[in-house]
């Protein structure tokens, strides 16, 4: 694991609107390429929020947040587009494009980054074989299960090879062998390609064969545990 | 079923904005051919001490496009039945010449008595007779015509928008989840409304091919039928080529317009 720094917040404050209602008080971390993250919290404890922070959802009231060398309180709006292209994201709700087939919802940060069609179909092909849905390609979204669908958001993430992947209760919807199939998957990811994994969640697996870190927000600040 | 009844809603009021279109086009080209009628039916009379040529008139009223002397002979045959050769000779000498006077345009009786006024400072020119009565009357009926018709275009109008913003908003509805899933994956704006803008362009195209081929029906089967003299003879004056690409480019202007109201006033959900 190298210590290149692919987040870095310091003295971070979030809020929705003022000073007085901010969810995210002086947080202060650093996440290096190839760690994996869990962060954890109580319901309301502003996981979500952190994580829309990251992904340029919502700035910074104050304090400073780097992501991917970008300054996210002064990040431009086309700075931002193309973060977001070379990120990862996994939603609990899974946020899949339900009128689109598998095979493009999988391709679609190759559609944004403007790949080709013969591209897009290799890769989702690929993303497809490793998620163990290749025989669902053709099918839309609402065909599938809740596991297999949160699989192809799996594979969306992993579709354009994000140097970051952000996941939020990636699991909170699934049942226990549809979770531990998505968190197998993850650990793969992270151990082959090397590629920085941030979950915020409820609850770490009990199983969990790779190193990770563990952050948890309490009380508006951010610890992390050893 | 659902993706006709889209295009379907969405087409229908794009079309009568079309429609109203295309008969404002063809009433001004039908008014526009009356008028140029009436324009040469109309004329003034000048009167004038001596004799005064178009240049002399244009450098008093640029609206004069042409005179015709009317001939002494036939008005002194006129007034002077049962006089000698000699008495008509000097009646003759001392009679004025008459000037019928035709316009450019067909203008307002403040414009023809603007350019009355106009020619009656002149020295050279005695008085003018402008015939104002029949003029006027038939000229506030065609104003009045041309201002209830444009009312009525402006009317069908604002309703079609009403109905094409209404359908935008059902298209925001049906379009947001996507839009918003694809933001969050970095895709910018033009991209992300481009499904929009594709549905949008082609029931602009659609419709702009419709309407031009109902015209193009009118003007080749309905016409020398319709048992309106103005139609019967001016069958050309239903549907120009041009106006395809009139109505083309204004469908286009509304769809891309409404598309980029919706898409930037979309709210973020995600």
């Amino acid at each position: 694991m190298s210590n290149t720094s692919v987040i870095n917040a310091s003295y971070l404050n979030l809020s929705y609107h003022d000073e007085s209602s901010e969810i995210i008080k002086d947080a202060s971390f650093t996440i290096n390429k190839g760690d994996f993250v869990f962060i954890t919290g109580p319901s309301g404890s502003g996981k979500s929020t952190l994580l829309k922070a990251l992904y340029g959802k919502l700035k910074p009231f104050s304090g400073d947040l780097n992501v991917g060398g970008l300054d996210m309180n002064e990040i431009s709006n086309k700075n931002l587009q193309k973060l977001r292209q070379n990120l990862g994201i996994i939603f609990q709700d899974y946020k899949l494009i339900n009128e689109w087939s598998v095979e493009k919802n999988v391709a679609l940060p190759l559609i944004i980054a403007g790949y080709s069609k013969d591209i897009q179909h290799t890769q989702a092909k690929r993303l497809l074989t490793h998620v163990k849905l290749l025989d669902h390609i053709y099918k839309k979204p609402l065909e599938l299960s809740g596991g297999e669908q949160q699989r192809v958001g799996v594979a969306r993430a992993l579709s354009k090879n994000p140097f970051l992947i952000l996941a939020d209760e990636p699991t909170g919807n699934l049942d226990e062998y549809s979770s531990n199939v998505i968190w197998d998957l993850m650990e793969n990811t992270c151990e082959q390609l090397n590629t920085t994994v941030v979950v915020v969640t409820h609850k770490i697996p009990n199983i969990f064969s790779i190193p990770y870190r563990h952050l948890i927000i309490e009380n508006r600040g951010i610890y992390e545990i050893h | 079923m659902k993706f006709i009844k889209n295009h379907i809603t969405f087409i229908l009021p794009l079309m009568a904005v079309l429609i109203g279109l295309e008969f404002y086009f063809v009433f001004e080209r039908t008014t526009k051919n009356y008028e140029e009628g009436l324009k040469n039916n109309y004329s003034m009379l000048i009167v004038a001490h001596d004799k005064v040529d178009i240049e002399y008139l244009r450098t008093l009223n640029s609206h004069i496009a042409t005179i015709e002397e009317v001939k002494k002979d036939s008005i002194v045959d006129e007034i002077s039945k049962g006089l000698k050769d000699s008495s008509k000779a000097s009646l003759s000498k001392i009679l004025p010449h008459f000037y019928n006077t035709k316009l450019d345009t067909y203008l307002s009786m403040d414009d023809i008595s603007t350019i009355k006024a106009d020619l009656e400072k002149s020295n050279k020119i005695k008085s003018v007779e402008t015939f104002d009565n029949s003029h006027n009357s038939t000229y506030k009926l065609f104003v009045f015509l041309k201002f209830i018709f444009k009312i009525f275009i402006l009317f069908i109008g604002i309703v079609s928008f009403f109905l094409i913003f209404k359908q935008m908003e059902v298209w925001s509805l049906t379009h947001r989840e996507r839009m918003n899933i694809m933001e969050i994956f970095g895709a910018p704006l033009f991209l992300r409304s481009a499904v929009m803008y594709r549905i949008a362009v082609t029931d602009a195209f659609f419709s702009s091919i419709f309407i031009s081929l109902v015209f193009v029906y009118l003007k080749y089967n309905w016409a020398s039928s319709s048992g309106i003299e103005i139609l019967m003879h001016n069958r050309e004056l239903i549907f120009e080529f041009s106006d395809f690409f009139k109505m083309l480019g204004i469908s286009l202007a509304i769809v891309i317009t409404s598309v980029y109201l919706v898409v930037s006033n979309m709210k973020d959900e995600s």
